[in-house]
């Protein structure tokens, strides 16, 4: 998929998540958030799906102790009263909060630093540049410095094992990398200038172009979104946790704006199940 | 399409846009209203300063080898951000901004914001990150020339500037998690954040106190030697 679209599709459904808090709604999210993630890595990071859960647990017991607001009291700690309302508030806003985490990171995992600097390419050419070379000074630099690290090693200029030594050594390593990079820096720029650059306009090569599949994604999100965004903005979602929960009303319009936020946080599961199941197809016609 | 005259008025506004005026929305803006609205609001203030300094950028004559030593120097703080504990990410960021300007400076931070986060995990909260670390940068690059004479300076402003680092971000913790910005919440999160302010501003002091001399000398000499 092209990254624009993609980035346009997870922003918009991240902000709604993010800005929105009708709890049918952020369960839907948080639901497709969940499963598109586990699509992706299977039954790994377990550890994630822990810490992701824990969320909504702690912000269920923190938010009643500040805030006072709700009839219903449930008991009373330290004289505070911790009430029914606060409590439910607590679950949803940590509910927001898992959707959110989920959607971001599936998002760092699909953009590569590659689709970000095809992004990045849009707004300034000289910019692009900047951080497509920082990335490739990333794994240069870390390549000279186990080199280097391997040199002291071997004119054994301090003795391992000692920490003292260790972060001498380390502090070392780390002027020698400078000062090599400051200079190859210097290196590369005056190459670059011999070779003309600076002189007419830049164009970059990519990998990404726009696909049908691509214009697709990217009217439904948009038509989607601003559904949703205009049902938001018309308070057909509007939920009322103090001083008593009052949800929205159901009517039609609610129901219309609840679909199109579903369909619009299930597209991206929409489109790898499609894949998949062309994976399995061909993969039987073999 | 608007135009103005002036070239100073130009060459002022281009710089107190994105660097004065929308951070200081940003801030204010949560004495003047209580609206839910808030949250987005500032989003897109922190999103639009980013993009008018990145878009303006492009037309400025920064000249190839600074362009060169900004793509070393970032990702120099991206390999100090995979330390344990201790990050020397913002002093690296406040060094060469001392030495390559202002504008250098706040491409260094930002952009090590967005590289280390690629490799750490994105999330909402980049742009506000962003956004600190390039301040950070470029408020030293403005103050150049004090900070080199006056190391003590340098200290005070590393220290300050991971204290500001964490507030800032618990703006955006707070708008965040509670959708409006109570100066209560806004308290429980910077109290929430304590050890973390400390650890940035004692990691700043200490690997400004290590990192001070070595890399600008080195800096410098980069300087002299190749008269950028």
């Amino acid at each position: 998929m092209n990254p624009a679209a993609v980035t346009v599709h997870l922003l918009l459904t991240a902000g709604i998540t993010m800005f929105c808090m009708e709890p049918i709604l952020l369960l839907i999210s948080l639901l497709c958030a969940v499963v598109f993630f586990v699509m992706r890595n299977g039954g790994r990071e377990v550890g994630f799906h822990i810490a992701a859960i824990g969320i909504p647990v702690l912000f269920a017991f923190i938010n009643p102790l500040w805030n006072q607001h709700g009839t219903t009291v449930l008991f009373f700690i330290n004289q505070r009263a911790y009430t029914a309302e606060a409590l439910f508030y607590g679950v949803v806003a940590g509910v927001r909060l898992a959707a959110v985490i989920y959607w971001f990171r599936c998002f760092s995992d699909l953009m590569t630093s590659e689709k970000l600097f095809y992004l990045f390419r849009h707004l300034s050419p000289k910019l692009a540049l900047i951080f497509s070379m920082s990335i490739r000074n990333l794994t240069l630099l870390r390549q000279q410095m186990r080199k280097i690290r391997l040199s002291q090693r071997a004119i054994g200029l301090y003795r391992e094992g000692h920490l003292i030594d260790d972060i001498r050594a380390e502090l070392r390593i780390f002027s020698i990398l400078v000062t090599w990079a400051l200079e190859n820096g210097i290196l590369t720029a005056n190459s670059m200038s011999a070779r003309g650059y600076g002189i007419g306009k830049r164009s970059s090569f990519t990998y990404f172009r726009w696909h049908t599949g691509d214009i697709v994604l990217l009217a439904a999100t948009v038509f989607l979104a601003a559904t949703v965004i205009a049902g938001i903005a018309a308070g057909v979602m509007d939920w009322q946790y103090y001083p008593v929960c009052e949800p929205a009303a159901r009517r039609l319009p609610y129901y219309g704006v609840l679909a199109a936020s579903g369909l619009l946080a299930a597209l991206p599961l929409i489109h790898e199940g499609k894949e998949k199941w062309t994976w399995k197809r061909l993969r039987l016609e073999i | 399409m608007l135009v103005i005259r002036s070239e100073q008025i130009r060459k002022l506004l281009r710089i107190a846009l994105p660097f004065a005026i929308m951070p200081s929305i940003v801030l204010l803006l949560p004495l003047g209203i209580q609206s839910q609205y808030y949250a987005l609001v500032s989003f897109l203030m922190v999103g639009l300063a980013l993009l008018l300094f990145l878009t303006g950028f492009e037309r400025r004559e920064i000249g190839t080898r600074r362009m060169i030593l900004v793509s070393v120097m970032t990702a120099l703080s991206v390999i100090g951000r995979l330390l344990p504990v201790f990050k020397p990410i913002t002093a690296l960021t406040v060094l060469s901004a001392m030495y390559l300007g202002a504008e250098a400076g706040f491409l260094i931070g930002a952009l090590s914001a967005v590289l280390s986060n690629a490799i750490m995990g994105q999330g909402p909260w980049t742009p506000f990150q962003m956004l600190a670390w390039g301040l950070i940068g470029f408020f030293a690059g403005i103050l150049e020339k004090p900070l080199r004479r006056l190391p003590l300076l340098l200290y005070v402003y590393g220290i300050l500037s991971g204290v500001a680092y964490s507030m800032l971000l618990d703006v955006w913790t707070t708008i965040w998690t509670y959708k409006e910005f109570t100066w209560g919440a806004y308290a429980a999160a910077l109290t929430t954040a304590l050890p973390m302010t400390c650890l940035y501003a004692v990691s700043n002091l200490l690997f400004l106190l290590i990192l001070r001399k070595p890399i600008g000398d080195k800096l410098l000499r980069i300087r002299k030697k190749y008269g950028l």
